[in-house]
């Protein structure tokens, strides 16, 4: 089953003696016993369950947007409770930390007159919205949802690559993917206490039903999608049908009056809170881009005037930005006077000089990236550019510097992937979910994405890459707490 | 409930209806060409009269004077630039369920999905060369599957209510359509020697709509016409039948708009009332004195103003 196996990078499965690390251990000798054919078996199962549920994106590029599904990898990801814990207080720590400084930015600016973050990167950066300026937010809470993306280096420390605070995508296979796990491999879970996921959705309602305008105490809430043809439109439906909200789209909502409604079968009927899933740019034509028409024209007045909660917040995507990205650790040291306990992958800003030269002279082995892209799309990976690319990427950096940021080629951890009937290993990451609302709650998992390629380092959906179901260990599994427990006395037999 | 979502609803439930009836129809067609001499100048072969009933035959691409049956069954089956064909009816109910899941459920929305996935795959060419009856037998099954799991399923709510509104009113449509349709070789005078073929004819058209068997058992005399046209028109039990539909039509709008039985919350239910009173105290006879075209006629003109009236009132808010 496993000879063969390369070992590179950090492996999640295998110390660097080939011998599993010991949460790993029970998983490692299912598998054996389970051997490939049996695992293509249930492998398949999974594609035609989730094929048929519709569990599905759409590629954009063609004439027209094809449905396909993420593709799914059966071996689980564990995630052991010390290591857990330290995420959980990393994430927590962060999350709260951005939301502290999105709502400086838009109204004291401490952080810029104290120059630990220098003003013009702030307003220079695509996700800032100088409509937001002194706007009030219900319980000053912008980021309600984000995603943060983990990986671990060579060394199996996780750190922080990306921050997701505008609308980050994924939670739905999050739980889809152990929903079809239970189903394959219900044995597994035999083996180990994992900790459920399925009270996000939940967790998710609380918290809007928290942003709710004052006064009212039974908000309407409403998922807004752009609509069936958007790429995560899957997750949409889901999430509304999970919390048992409508989804709607831009026409089905309409201002009256400083109010929100949808339009019903019984007249225009009030709502209260929208989890919105689209930009910024298009929720209200109005006030951002006047060519959209997903949007609901006069939202921001509506918000404005406090009449609807709206998450997340607008603006937030200042925090997502690259540019800002570096900043983040001293973000977290200014407004919570602690040190982070996750940190960031070291970055090179083109506009210090000595890290400018630094990048121009190592493009070969760095990664370059696009302060506002996201995706994998607008990245260099040196490693792997060809000649052509790398002074392409010269060019944009020297024209532009604010616009890029650079960082040494990490090798992302690799776990064991089914891949053409054998398991192998492929670079992985994580993206946890973090939700703010009453308290911070970490959802205890996350999307583990896996670039199935061999060897690539590029994990995004949109880019081929693959999911895992993610499994936070707790405790003792109930295979272990069953040989614990004493066996009942055999009743009494006669002749 | 949204505008927009009811009016999905209405669709999907519009369309699932009518590609069980096309399925069922073609099905039958099949049969019946299979085993009788069907001479040219009696009208329309029982497989080619489809394009008729489903008004599409000026889109069929071929020369229709002297179409192939397998030509013509793989349009109204297979052909997506046919809008009536039944992949083009399953892909726009899936497109209706699709902006419904949250409503619908996952079990519903998860078997249109897959029967829409089915018949656009290389499995459903391979039962439809093996022999497109047991195709048309799959499709049919899965429509009764998404329709049983809506029976039991989901809550008598509006979204139940608009599924079913248009389920039934698509039911009456089309064997309002499937009478029209066949009524003029059906009710012509026949010599002796032909009578055996018109009794195959009255019972294709019964088989047609599942009511061979319902309404033996409820007739108990010879298939004739004035017998065969009552139950499938004004029989109160049988739940094809045009008064049936009727009646779940006006039952589900009544519980959508919430009105009492003194009223009328809009115009649909008023003309669906006046359709269902009209059938209860109809007597066949009496559809005959009329002319059973005039009165077929006049129904889908009734039927027409329903749906107008539905959109109206519901969907363009």
């Amino acid at each position: 089953m496993f000879s063969g196996y390369n070992l590179a990078a950090y492996d999640e499965m295998f110390g660097s003696d080939r011998t599993p690390r010991p949460h790993y251990a029970p998983l490692h000798d299912r598998l054996i016993d389970l051997g490939p054919a049996e695992i293509e078996r249930r492998h398949k199962v999974a594609d035609l369950t989730m094929r048929n549920q519709g569990i599905t994106f759409t590629v954009y590029g063609r004439d027209q947007g094809v449905e396909r599904i993420i593709p799914f990898d059966p071996i689980p990801r564990l995630v052991s409770a010390p290591e857990w814990d330290r995420i959980e207080r990393g994430l927590k720590q962060r999350v709260r930390a951005l939301n502290l400084f999105i709502r400086d930015i838009y109204h004291n600016r401490s952080i810029l007159k104290d120059r630990v973050v220098p003003a013009e990167l702030i307003f220079g950066a695509s996700g800032y919205r100088r409509d937001c300026l002194g706007l009030r937010v219900p319980k000053d809470i912008y980021v309600h949802v984000s995603g943060i993306d983990l990986i671990r280096d060579a060394n199996g420390e996780y750190l922080v690559l990306e921050d997701n605070c505008r609308t980050p995508s994924g939670v739905s296979y999050v739980l889809k993917n152990r929903q079809v796990m239970k189903q394959i491999f219900p044995f597994l879970f035999e083996e180990y206490n994992v900790r459920p996921v399925d009270d996000y959705t939940d967790k998710l309602l609380s918290v809007l039903r928290y942003i709710a305008p004052d006064g009212c105490s039974d908000p309407t809430v409403v998922v807004l999608t752009p609509g069936m043809y958007n790429s995560a439109y899957y997750e949409h439906s889901f999430l509304a049908r999970q919390m048992g909200v409508d989804l709607v789209e831009g026409r089905d909502l309409v201002l009256d009056r400083g109010q929100i409604f949808r339009r019903t079968t019984r007249g225009l009927e009030r709502v209260d809170v929208i989890y919105r899933r689209l930009d910024d740019d298009f929720l209200d034509p109005l006030s951002f881009r006047p060519d959209s028409i997903l949007g609901v024209a006069g939202l921001m007045g509506a918000y404005r005037a406090g009449n609807i909660g709206l998450a997340n917040s607008l603006g937030t995507g200042v925090a997502d930005d690259k540019g800002i990205y570096p900043f983040v650790p001293d973000i977290i040291k200014y407004y919570l006077d602690e040190q982070p306990v996750l940190n960031n992958v070291e970055t090179f800003r083109p506009l210090v000089p000595s890290h400018r030269s630094h990048i121009l002279e190592n493009l070969e082995s760095l990664v370059v990236k696009a302060v506002d892209a996201s995706g994998g799309y607008g990245m260099l990976i040196g490693p792997a550019s060809t000649k052509a690319q790398r002074e392409e990427f010269r060019r944009k950096v020297e024209d532009n510097p604010r616009g890029y940021i650079a960082q040494p080629t990490i090798q992302l951890s690799r776990h064991p992937t089914f891949v053409d009937g054998h398991l192998d290993g492929r670079h992985v990451d994580l993206r946890p979910f973090v939700l703010y609302g009453e308290d911070v709650f970490v959802l205890p998992g996350g999307l583990t994405r896996v670039a199935l390629p061999e060897g690539s380092l590029v994990v995004n959906s949109s880019q081929g890459g693959g999911t895992k179901d993610t499994w936070v260990l707790q405790g003792t599994s109930p295979a272990d707490a069953r040989r614990a427990s004493t066996r009942p006395t055999a009743a009494e037999e006669g002749p | 409930m949204l505008s927009r979502v009811a009016e999905s609803l209405y669709w999907m439930g519009r369309y699932i209806e009518r590609a069980e009836n096309v399925a069922r129809l073609l099905d039958i067609g099949l049969f019946i060409e299979l085993d009788s001499e069907i001479g040219p100048g009696e009208g329309f072969a029982p497989v080619e009269i489809a394009l008729t009933i489903l008004a599409c035959r000026d889109d069929f691409p071929m020369d229709v004077s002297a179409p192939s049956r397998d030509a013509v069954l793989r349009f109204l089956t297979f052909d997506r630039a046919n809008h009536q064909s039944i992949l083009s009816m399953i892909s726009r109910a899936r497109e209706n369920a699709r902006g419904t899941q949250e409503a619908i459920g996952v079990d519903v929305w998860s078997e249109v999905n897959r029967l829409h996935l089915f018949l656009g795959g290389t499995r459903a060419q391979r039962k439809f060369v093996r022999g497109p009856s047991s195709l048309f037998n799959a499709i049919k099954n899965s429509c009764l599957l998404i329709d049983g799991m809506i029976q039991n399923t989901l809550p008598r709510d509006e979204v139940y209510h608009f599924l079913e509104l248009g389920r039934h009113l698509e039911r009456l449509d089309v064997l309002c359509r499937i009478l029209r349709a066949k009524c003029p070789v059906l009710t012509q005078q026949v010599e002796d020697h032909e009578a055996p073929m018109q009794l195959v004819r009255w019972t294709s058209l019964l088989r047609s709509c599942s009511a061979h068997g319902p309404f033996l058992r409820s007739e108990r005399e010879r298939i004739e016409p004035e017998g065969v046209i009552r139950f499938l028109v004004l029989d109160s039990e049988f739940p094809r039948s045009i008064r049936y539909s009727a009646a779940r039509c006006q039952e589900s709008l009544e519980s959508i708009s919430g009105g009492d039985e003194d009223a009328y919350g809009c115009e649909a239910e008023r003309i669906l009332g006046r359709l269902e009173s009209d059938l209860r105290y109809l007597d066949v006879a009496e559809i005959f004195d009329r002319g059973l075209l005039k009165f077929l006629d006049s129904l889908q003109v009734t039927c027409h103003r329903v749906s107008d009236e539905i959109q109206r009132c519901f969907f363009l808010m």
